[in-house]
Formats: C-alpha cells, sequence, structure tokens
C-alpha cells in the first residue's frame, strides 16, 4: 500500500478511504476549535437545513442555472471545436481558448449593459467563464488525434467532411462528455460567485454569502459540504452514463 | 513451367522521387505491376517490395498509397468502371493518377475505428462500395465466415487479437472494392504458425479475382519471396543519397511463384541469398 505503482482492489481502495475520512473527522473534532465549528455542529446544522424548504428551493435555482449554463457552454464549445479544423475558423477557436485570461470582475458591466435582467447575466457571466476552459480541453483532444485516424477515413475514400464527422465527431463524443464531467466542477464552482452579482433570484451561492455576511460559519461549512458531495455526486453520475453510451470506453479502460 | 502470360499494366510509378528539404529520401524509382494471366484461373498479382529497416520503404508504401505526394514523379493505376452499352452493361479501363482512397491500406498496426465494433467498421467500408449496394450485410457476412471472424463481429477493436485485428482490417479493404491491397509489414512480429495462416490468407485473397493486386512491403524476405510473383528490391546506390529500386525480380521466371513447398528449393535459398546480397 506505501509502493509506488502497488495495485490495490477497489474493496481495499474503499475501506482506505472511508478510513482516511473517518480519521480526518476525529482530527478535526478532537482538535482546539476557536472559531471553526466541529464536525458534529456542521453535520447538525446540514440535517437541519436539509429539512427547510429554503435551501431546497435555493439549490434548485443554482442547478437549473448550472444546467442551462453546460447546454450553452457545450452547445458553443462544441461548434466552434468542429469548426476550429477550418482554418477561418482556427483563429477563432484560439482567441476562446486565450479568453481564459479574462477575469470576470472586470467584465461584469458590459455584461449587465448586454443583458436584460439578473438571471440572463449570471448565465451569460457563466458561458463566458466556461467556454473558454471547455474549449481548451477539447482542442486538445483534437490536437492528440493520431494521423492514423483521418489516413484510416482517406483509404475508406472519406472527403474531408466526412473525416471531419467520423473522427472528431463521432470518434471523440466519449471524450466530449469526459470533458463536459470534468469540466462541471468549473461550473459547480463559478455558481456560487455569480450568483453573488444577482441575489433577488437567490441560489445556493446567494445563500453562502448571506450566511458568511452573518458569521454563520457552521452553516457556511454545511452548505460547502453540500455542494461538494452534490458535485461528486454529479461526477459519478456523468462517468456512468458515460460508459453507458460509450460502451467502447469500458474496454479501453481495462 | 506453369503457362502464364503478362497483360496489362495494372500500376505504373514513373521516376518517384522523395525529399524533404535538402535530405533525399527516395529517388529515380520505377516500376511497372502487369496483369498475369493463368489459363483456367482467376489469378491475381503478389508484389513484394524488400529492403532493410530505414531504408524508406513506408514512405513508398505512403506514396503508393496516395496518403503522400511524391517530390517529383507519378503513380497511375488502372481503373475498371462500369459502362452501358446497347447490348448491356460492360467493364471499360482506364489510366489515372492514383488518389487517396483507390489502394486498400493494410497499416502494421491494423488500425481500426476504437468506437465503432467490427461489423460497423466493415459496413462503413461495404457502404463506399457501390458494387455492393443492397447486399452489403451479405457480402460482410460471407467474408467474416470466410476469414473466420463471425463470433468477433460484436466486439470492439480493442477486444480483438492481433491475427484477428488483422484479418479485420483486410476484410474491410476487401469490402471496400479496391483491386489493390498494400499491406505494411505484414509478417512482422507473428509466430511461425500464425505467419503460416497469414500467408495462406493473403494468398487466398490474390486468388479472389484477376485484377487483385497485392503490394506487400516488409523486411521478412523469405516469406516475401514465399508468397510473391515479383519481388523488387530497395536499397541505396553507391555515391547517391536516398533509395532507389536497385532489382526487380521475377519469382515466376525462376519457378519460384505458386508453390506451395518453394522454400525447399534450392533456387529459393540462391534467390534469398541474392535479395540478401541487394540490401
Amino acid at each position: 500500500m506505501f509502493r509506488p505503482f502497488e495495485k490495490i482492489s477497489r474493496q481495499t481502495f474503499l475501506i482506505m478511504v472511508v478510513l482516511q475520512v473517518l480519521f480526518t473527522l476525529v482530527v478535526w473534532q478532537l482538535s482546539p476549535g476557536g472559531l471553526i465549528p466541529q464536525p458534529t455542529h456542521v453535520l447538525a446544522a446540514l440535517s437541519q437545513l436539509l429539512t427547510t424548504r429554503l435551501l431546497i428551493d435555493n439549490l434548485l435555482v443554482s442547478l437549473v442555472l448550472t444546467l442551462q449554463a453546460m447546454f450553452y457552454s457545450i452547445v458553443i464549445t462544441l461548434i466552434f471545436s468542429y469548426l476550429s479544423v477550418i482554418p477561418f475558423f482556427h483563429s477563432i477557436a484560439q482567441f476562446i481558448v486565450k479568453c481564459r485570461y479574462l477575469t470576470l470582475t472586470g467584465l461584469i458591466f458590459i455584461f449587465t449593459l448586454l443583458t436584460r435582467d439578473g438571471s440572463q447575466l449570471k448565465l451569460s457571466l457563466l458561458v463566458f467563464g466556461i467556454v473558454p476552459f471547455f474549449t481548451t480541453s477539447f482542442l486538445a483532444v483534437i490536437l492528440r488525434i493520431p494521423a492514423q485516424e483521418y489516413e484510416l477515413c482517406q483509404t475508406l475514400g472519406y472527403n474531408r467532411w466526412e473525416s471531419l464527422y467520423e473522427v472528431i465527431v463521432v470518434g471523440k463524443a466519449d471524450q466530449v462528455f469526459e470533458m463536459v464531467r470534468q469540466n462541471f466542477a468549473i461550473a459547480w464552482m463559478m455558481i456560487t460567485m455569480v450568483e453573488g452579482l444577482s441575489m433577488s433570484e437567490g441560489g445556493i451561492g446567494a445563500l453562502l454569502i448571506k450566511y458568511n455576511k452573518y458569521n454563520d460559519l457552521t452553516r457556511v461549512l454545511a452548505l460547502q459540504g453540500l455542494i461538494f458531495m452534490i458535485g461528486l455526486c454529479f461526477d459519478y453520475l456523468l462517468g456512468l452514463l458515460r460508459h453507458w453510451l460509450f460502451p467502447y470506453t469500458k474496454v479501453h479502460q481495462k | 513451367m506453369t503457362a502464364y502470360s503478362k497483360r496489362d499494366v495494372l500500376l505504373q510509378a514513373r521516376d518517384l522521387s522523395l525529399s524533404y528539404g535538402d535530405k533525399c529520401i527516395l529517388h529515380d524509382i520505377n516500376f511497372t505491376i502487369r496483369d498475369i494471366i493463368r489459363p483456367g484461373m482467376l489469378q491475381g498479382q503478389v508484389v513484394s517490395l524488400v529492403g532493410r529497416s530505414g531504408i524508406g520503404k513506408t514512405q513508398l508504401f505512403r506514396i503508393l498509397s496516395g496518403l503522400q505526394r511524391p517530390s517529383s514523379g507519378s503513380i497511375t493505376i488502372r481503373e475498371r468502371k462500369p459502362a452501358e452499352t446497347g447490348n448491356g452493361s460492360i467493364e471499360v479501363y482506364q489510366e489515372r493518377p492514383v488518389r487517396p482512397g483507390d489502394m486498400g491500406v493494410i497499416f502494421q498496426n491494423y488500425y481500426q475505428f476504437g468506437w465503432r465494433t467490427v461489423k460497423q467498421s466493415l459496413l462503413l467500408a461495404a457502404r463506399r462500395n457501390k458494387a455492393l449496394a443492397g447486399k452489403e450485410e451479405d457480402t460482410l457476412l460471407q467474408y467474416a465466415d470466410q476469414f473466420d471472424i463471425a463470433d468477433v463481429l460484436h466486439r470492439w477493436p480493442a477486444q480483438l487479437s492481433g491475427g484477428q485485428q488483422q484479418r479485420v482490417s483486410i476484410i474491410q479493404q476487401l469490402l471496400k472494392g479496391a483491386d489493390f491491397l498494400l499491406l505494411d509489414e505484414p509478417f512482422s512480429g507473428l509466430d511461425v504458425c500464425v505467419l503460416d495462416k497469414v500467408v495462406e490468407l493473403l494468398l487466398q485473397v490474390s486468388l479472389s479475382d484477376e485484377l487483385k493486386t497485392l503490394i506487400i512491403v516488409s523486411h521478412d524476405i523469405a516469406t516475401a519471396i514465399a508468397i510473391s510473383d515479383t519481388v523488387f528490391i530497395l536499397g541505396r546506390q553507391a555515391g547517391r543519397e536516398g533509395s532507389t529500386l536497385v532489382k526487380e525480380i521475377d519469382l515466376i521466371e525462376r519457378g519460384l511463384a505458386w508453390q506451395k513447398e518453394v522454400r525447399q528449393e534450392k533456387v529459393f535459398a540462391e534467390t534469398l541469398g541474392e535479395i540478401k546480397g541487394a540490401l
């Protein structure tokens, strides 16, 4: 277990993770508290929050917004990434990639002018924040495609558009899914940030800001724990869905 | 000696050369492949291109397949096309430059789309072949039976053994309907038993059609001689950079073609020595 590249069973791995989590919680519980609430208090706050309509409503607002943003981001990313193999669009795709270095804070005013209401503002900021990272991931996938995939298309008599469809659109569909899975975390992380811009519609981010404002650290940590758990669930579900939709990914994994 | 004649030119390479910047890889490559006729039987052509590792075989392979343009020179092939006449449909022939997709290409690692099952991959190829319109699946199943891969049609390429991958690649290119099959190092890394099967399989393919022409690029000289009717040797000329065809050996003239036990022949050993000397 302590040697490099040692292989352990899935069961052993799960037992190890559970023990590590328990150890961390025990250390946290036994450590002198100060301002940081103990896990039992955080857990109690989470149980209490889960019984309220407030949390469910705000959580739904955040989930809907995230899923909307993911949908638009995927559509925009795929269009520009697929087109990036055409020289005219390559520069546009490259520009989108470079937009990772633009800070959202500096663009809030521009987006406020361009959008109708708070909901649109949050959505457009999220999409603008996610698309450059999605595009970067997918362009890397396209760049890594071995020449043999295109050459096999050529030997089968495909024209360039057919090769693009077979190798990039169909052939990399599973990787689009994997990219979505890996980048969902970015969307989920950003949601709490953009929701602070227009708090009237609520959302888990607005709730976090509210509890932070009143120094209710126990509930802040409870919400953080919940956000973390929902993120992990999505990660797991998207992974399952990927294997179901693209069974060959299981074969490659073995 | 078996009766035969060599007739129409099926493929002609004229003054091929390939350079990367100042570095010459191939120069002055000229050769012709003709249709071999044997009375009373379907006989395709099997041509081997042998040479040492790193001599430029793969570059020539890529040029022949149309995947790479030569720096100069040309390759033309004889194409058959159906044509309607007053008395029905006949096949007419025309000479034209080779294009990507003209040749059936079987790469050394038998690459297949990882996201398609064997059957899906084969159907993709069959659907490109207008001559198979409406009977793609039946033909596919016939080939699968003939080549003993019927039980792996629903598997993914990653689940196949090396031998199965090779057969899938060959069937895929056969279904595509190309007269020419280019094979890059088909004997590489095979054990003796599998090697015999592959040789048998390729001979089987070459006998499937009069115009079927296999061009095998290999550094396994003995197997290349055992399977071919003609051997081209790619080598270097003294004082010149790059490689060219240094010798053409007609194995039919020597009585070495189309024989099962050819390796037992004395002339086989002599030819093998001659080729080794020319490399």
